[in-house]
Formats: C-alpha cells, structure tokens, sequence
C-alpha cells in the first residue's frame, strides 16, 4: 500500500468517524420524550418571595435604625453623666 | 427614652391593624385572568413604587429648604426621605421582577418603565453617598442631586404612556375590577402608614444624633475652660 492510498483510507476513516460522532451527539441533544408534563414556574412561590422580602426589607431596616438609636441614647446619656460630674467638680472648686 | 409622640402610636395602632386585615383581604380578592396569583404582587407592588416617589418628592422638598434657606431640620428630613427611597426602591425592584419572571417569562426588560425606575433608585443611592462620602460639600451637593431624582420622577410614571413598554399601563390602578379594589387600597394605606412610621423613627435618629453633637461641642468647651 502506497503513502498515498494509506493518506486516503485514513481521511476515509476519520471522515466516517467524525460523521457517526456528530450523528450521535445531534440524535442526543434531540432525544423524544413522551408524556412530559407541562412546565409551570409556580407562581406561589413567587408570591411568597416577592412578600418576604419587601417585609424582610422593612424588618431590617427597622432594626438598623433601633440599633442606631439605642447606640446614639446610651452615648447621650453616659456624655451627660460625664458632663454633670464635671460641672459638679468644677462648683466644689 | 425621647418620645415619639402621639402621631407614632396612632400610625403604629393603624400599622398594626393592617397588618392584620391586609392579607385576608389580598387572598380573598379574585384571580387576574391572564396572570392568575402572580398577580397579586400588584397589591404591595405598585404601594412599594409610589412610595419611592413620594420619597424622592419629600427628599427634594426638604432638600430646596436647606439649599436655599439653610434649615437643618429641612436636611434631616431630606436625609430621611432619601433613605426610604432606597428602601423601597429595593421593594419594587425586587418584587417587579419577580412578577415579571412569572408573566413575561424573563426577569429583567430594558423597557422605559423598568430602566428609568432604575435610574431613580440609582439616583436615590447616589444621593445617600454623595452625603456619606462627599466630603464638606456633600450635604449640598446631594441636595442638588436629589433635585435631579425628583425630576425624574414624572417620567418615570408617564413612560408606560410615552413609549411601548411590556408593563402594565398608568390606566391599570384606575380600570382595577370592583372586587380588587378594597384589597388594593387596604394595602396602599398599609404601606403608607408604614412609610410614616419609618419617617417618623428615621427623624428621631437624627434627632438624637444633632443633640449628641451639641452635648459633644459643649463637652469639648467645658474641657478647654477647665485648661
């Protein structure tokens, strides 16, 4: 067998091989199937989501401007005690 | 404890009596026809989106008396405003999609409605931190922002109107079935009587925060007479 028939009969063969590969891959990327029940995004979940986080939203915001709050109050209060027991030194002098 | 005044308890009373009322009511309105449940998302959905230019309109208003007339209160309330914007920016843009996913079949459209809501809310967050991270001009600068949003406000709602959007038209609230209406309106006042109640809690902060500074300048005086 010459180089170039050899050359030939394996072109040949890869071309067959390459052929029976994509027929493969193409019949199983388009396989039937029957008695697929009909897809429905659930629209209860949706629902549900959509409610939870505008609460959730709420809820959190709340709690930031609490925490806030309370942070803010405490600083008052311990800056006002320090500022009497000042001003009560500064009279005893 | 600073009080919060006798308009905080009656608009928590009124909260707390739509919170048990509403949803009764949106489970007993009927279905939509053509989107079934989903629809329901309408019922906080569309509150959510006024409140964010009601928001936008108030962050504006008090942001015109501290630009021009230097009120503080005014910038407080303006700073207050703003927040809410975002937060309830944050509601309709979440609870938007959602619906959308179920009734167009995506999550997202660049339609007119939906991309100048988005530039509201981007405006809104804009505007919050220009304040955080503008610097000793960024009060004043975010109020000239806030001026801009609340332009954008009307054109946002009359886009559905302008152009051909996939979102429901400004007519949909006004041509609502007989049988959705209670329900709608019950929950518009809910959120709304939460939109004060948030306002009102917000301001308070602010409140608090201005005395702590003032107790603070008077704390750093009396240390500097003492020196």
């Amino acid at each position: 067998m010459t180089k170039a028939w050899r050359f030939m009969r394996n072109a040949v063969l890869a071309v067959v091989a390459l052929a029976a590969w994509s027929g493969t891959a193409l019949a199983q990327e388009f396989e039937k199937v029957e008695n697929i029940p009909r897809q429905e995004i659930p629209a209860g979940r949706f629902v549900s989501i959509a409610y939870g986080i505008i609460w959730l939203a709420v809820l959190t915001y709340v709690v930031f401007v609490a925490a806030g709050m309370r942070r803010v109050d405490q600083q008052i209060a311990d800056l006002k005690r320090r500022l009497g027991n000042v001003g009560n030194v500064g009279s005893k002098g | 404890m600073r009080s919060l005044g006798i308009g905080f308890w009656l608009l928590l009373l009124l909260a707390a009596a739509g919170f048990l009322i509403v949803p009764s009511m949106i489970l007993n309105a009927p279905l939509e026809e053509k989107m079934g449940l989903v629809q329901k998302i309408f019922y906080f959905h569309v509150p959510c989106a006024t409140m964010m230019f009601l928001s936008t309109f108030v962050c504006a208003g008090a942001s015109i008396a501290f630009l021009f007339k230097g009120s503080e209160l005014g910038d407080r309330v303006a700073l207050a405003a703003g927040e809410l914007g975002v937060l309830f920016g944050v509601c309709t843009l979440t609870s938007g999609p959602l619906w959308g996913r179920k009734a167009w079949g995506v999550w997202w459209q660049w339609d007119a409605r939906l991309t100048t809501a988005l530039l509201l809310f981007l405006m809104l967050v804009a505007y919050l931190l220009a304040r955080r991270y503008g610097g000793p001009a960024g009060r004043k600068l975010a109020s000239a922002l806030s001026l801009f949003a609340a332009i954008n406000v009307p054109l946002v709602y009359k886009s559905v109107d302008i152009w051909r959007t996939v979102h429901p038209k400004t007519t949909v609230v006004r041509t609502l079935d007989k049988d959705m209406v209670p329900a709608f309106l019950a929950a518009f006042a809910l959120i709304t009587v939460v939109w004060g109640l948030l306002l009102l809690i917000r301001l308070r902060l602010e409140r608090a925060r201005t005395e702590l500074a003032a107790l603070r300048l008077e704390a750093d005086e009396l240390m500097e007479a003492r020196t």
